[in-house]
């Protein structure tokens, strides 16, 4: 394709391709300072495709192709073309990464040591990730946790984030405006505008870390830290990733070792620097 | 009509893991994975030493479990259902 | 259950004769329940079960305040839900709180309701019927 771009994010290296420029060039500066992948080798492919041949020009339409697909997934305006690649990315992870285990989670480090941050969509642990991340801690990813099969260290995944509708003013009000892309409005998700995670979350991207406490967090409920038992953490983690039935055994054994080592909680939180301070004290208990 | 007989697979097929007065149980031979409560571990632990109806299952747990209630074949029936027992 | 016996070995230490119990469970309960796989993107719904408040085994029934089905009319009794009870939904009312979509003056019925299934009633395959302490 005459439009493409290879990114290296963590372990995993995406070529993008696209039969219009603009996409290319918007992902290109939302990810400007990564890494190309060494060599050009690529582990999945998306592709930007007109749904049919004439909505090239004509109320250009964007369907995402790649190594994996959704068969009926609704193609989007061109207009949306950066969000295309950013799902085209996820569903090349979600159906076909086989090397880590997935969890549907956030996941930020400190010492060398990372909170897994998981829940319901929603539930705001994207945002809360993103905010951490400039408060001291690495952050490591706000989509994907990527577990080491054989080692259980967790590994960073720092792709951009993405905001929703009221976070994206939060974040907008603790992050310089480069790092941002454009504002999507009227996406099926509503607003969302992606940013890019800070200097140093790039140049670490290849720094594991082993995981040391699970939250559940909940924004917009009175304060709480409730403990949840593991056999239901196990549950959850189960239903929140895309990839676990797939690794058989392998995916069995690091599910249960994760879940059986670390300390865990549920958490409520009003505001998020009641959440800072929960998470704070949670973490010094963890130690 | 002989009652059913059923058989669970060898130890080396199955994974458990105690989670919290819960197990999670992973079949390899059929890659499903399950969250289970007594007495679903001590029943497939009896049902290892070889083919057992539900009279014999409840002669094998008796003899190392005090033993409340006797619908033993309604757990058979749940174990089958998941794949983690077989009739033999 | 009788009481523990203490049996002294010639060494003096100490061994309890009690065995453990093992509860077989009622006919209907439910002691397994099978991951199934997540759909590539969601994150939803952990718990797949349903309950139908009444079960099949007592439909058209009315809920008294204990959780025991009766005839449609009797004072105070909840209504009959026209969608069966999510995993989540029983899971808030057995913690004594009122989900979305439930009536709060309904809920302890409801509570009762499925509690009493954990004793061993049809349609509690749910994660949340593996929590009951014995």
């Amino acid at each position: 394709m005459r439009n493409s771009l290879a990114l290296q994010i963590g372990p995993v290296a995406f070529r993008v391709g696209s039969v219009w420029r603009a996409p290319i060039e918007a992902l290109a500066g939302l990810y400007a300072g990564y890494p190309a992948p060494e060599d050009g080798i690529c582990d999945f492919t998306v592709r930007l495709e007109p749904e049919k041949p004439w909505r090239r020009w004509l109320r250009p339409s964007v369907a995402i192709q790649g190594d994996y697909i959704l068969p009926d997934a609704a193609p989007l305006p061109l207009g949306m073309g950066l969000l295309a690649a950013e799902m085209g990315m996820n569903l090349q992870m979600a159906l076909g990464q086989k090397r880590y285990l997935l969890l549907h989670a956030a996941s930020v480090e400190k010492d060398g040591r990372a909170l897994i941050l998981t829940g319901e969509s929603g539930a705001g642990k994207s945002t809360f990730a993103a905010l951490l991340g400039e408060r001291g801690w690495r952050l490591m990813g706000d989509e994907f946790a990527l577990l080491d099969l054989e080692t259980g260290m967790l590994r960073a995944f720092p792709r951009a984030v993405s905001l929703k509708n009221g976070a994206i003013a939060l974040m907008e009000r603790e992050v310089i405006p480069t790092r941002f892309g454009p504002r999507l409005d009227g996406t099926p998700k509503g607003s969302i505008r992606h940013m890019r995670p800070d200097a140093a979350a790039i140049a670490r991207m290849g720094e594991g870390a082993r995981p040391a406490l699970l939250l559940f967090p909940r924004f917009g409920a009175a304060e709480a830290v409730r403990p949840v038992g593991q056999a239901e953490i196990f549950m959850r983690l189960t239903q929140a990733s895309t990839n676990y039935v797939a690794l058989g055994a392998a995916g069995f054994d690091a599910l249960t070792r994760l879940v059986s080592t670390i300390p865990s909680a549920a958490v409520d939180y009003p505001d998020t620097d009641t959440a800072i301070g929960l998470v704070d004290e949670l973490w010094r208990q963890a130690a | 009509m002989a009652a059913p007989r059923y058989i669970a697979d060898p130890e080396d097929q199955v994974r458990i893991v105690a989670l919290d007065g819960l197990s999670v149980i992973f079949h390899a031979p059929s890659g499903m994975t399950h969250i289970v409560a007594p007495p679903t571990p001590e029943i497939l632990t009896a049902l290892r030493k070889g083919p057992a109806d539900a009279a014999e299952l409840l002669r094998r747990l008796s003899a190392h479990y005090e033993i409340e209630g006797d619908d033993v074949a309604a757990r058979l029936n749940e174990l089958e259902a998941a794949g983690l027992v077989r009739r033999a | 259950m009788s009481d523990s016996e203490q049996d002294e070995t010639g060494a003096g230490a100490v061994m309890p004769s009690r065995r453990t119990v093992l509860v077989l469970g009622a006919a209907a309960a439910s002691t397994v329940v099978t991951i199934r796989p997540a759909l590539a993107q969601t994150a939803g719904s952990v718990l797949n079960c349903e309950i139908p408040v009444p079960g099949p085994h007592a439909a058209g029934s009315y809920i008294g305040a204990d959780g025991t089905p009766v005839a449609a009319g009797t004072p105070g009794a909840a209504p009959p839900l026209a969608r069966p009870l999510s995993g989540e939904q029983a899971r808030v009312l057995l913690r004594g709180s009122t989900p979305p979509g439930v009536n709060p003056q309904s809920a302890q019925a409801y509570a009762n309701y499925i509690r009493r299934l954990q004793a061993g009633m049809s349609g509690f395959t749910c994660y949340a019927s593996l929590q009951m302490p014995r």
